[in-house]
């Protein structure tokens, strides 16, 4: 799992079936000193954890699947936590 | 995923047989302002997405875990059409 910070949505007209009702967001990967680590990727958030601004937590390759109830959907990263605060 | 912009069509009539009736398409990755980047991929379109289109494209074994493309030989689907990106002024 990785952190990073939401910075943007997208807007679908047309999804695969598996993805409908889920949110997608753009998050810019951050290292653990919350500095900018790489480009940003667009990860799925079943759960709606994370709005623009928020730092969280996202799974990434064939994993990603898991954080849908129904554990099957075309994904390479997924929301999984939202973060409050790194001590 | 990784934004695309879809740049031509694939036509194959010798293919596997679980690639039969798919449409292939040959897509430029792009960044989220629609810049284009030097990687391409030939990815399966499941969403009915046309050349030019801006699109969200799965790779990798995620690729297969849709209805359409569960037993399939491939590693990239398109699995949406973008409208829009919206990203928050700071970062911009």
């Amino acid at each position: 799992m990785k952190l990073g910070r939401v910075i943007g949505v997208v807007w679908a007209s047309k999804k695969v079936e598996e993805l409908n009702g889920c949110r997608l967001s753009v998050v810019q990967p951050i290292s653990n000193n919350g500095n900018n680590d790489g480009n940003p990727l667009v990860v799925a958030d079943p759960q709606s954890i994370g709005s623009v601004g928020d730092k969280i937590v996202y799974v990434t390759s064939t994993d990603a699947a898991q954080a849908f109830n129904s554990g099957f959907a075309p994904v390479n990263a997924s929301v999984v936590q939202l973060v409050d605060e790194i001590s | 995923m990784i934004f695309a912009k879809v740049i031509g069509t694939i036509v194959a009539t010798q293919k596997d047989q679980n690639l039969v009736g798919k449409k292939i398409l040959l897509c430029k990755e792009v960044t989220h302002d629609r810049k284009p980047l030097d990687t391409y991929h030939v990815a399966v379109d499941v969403v009915q997405a046309g050349e030019g289109d801006f699109v969200l494209l799965t790779y990798g074994s995620s690729s297969r875990m849709t209805e359409l493309t569960k037993d399939a030989p491939i590693d990239a689907v398109i699995s949406a059409i973008i409208e829009n990106v919206e990203i928050e002024e700071s970062y911009r």
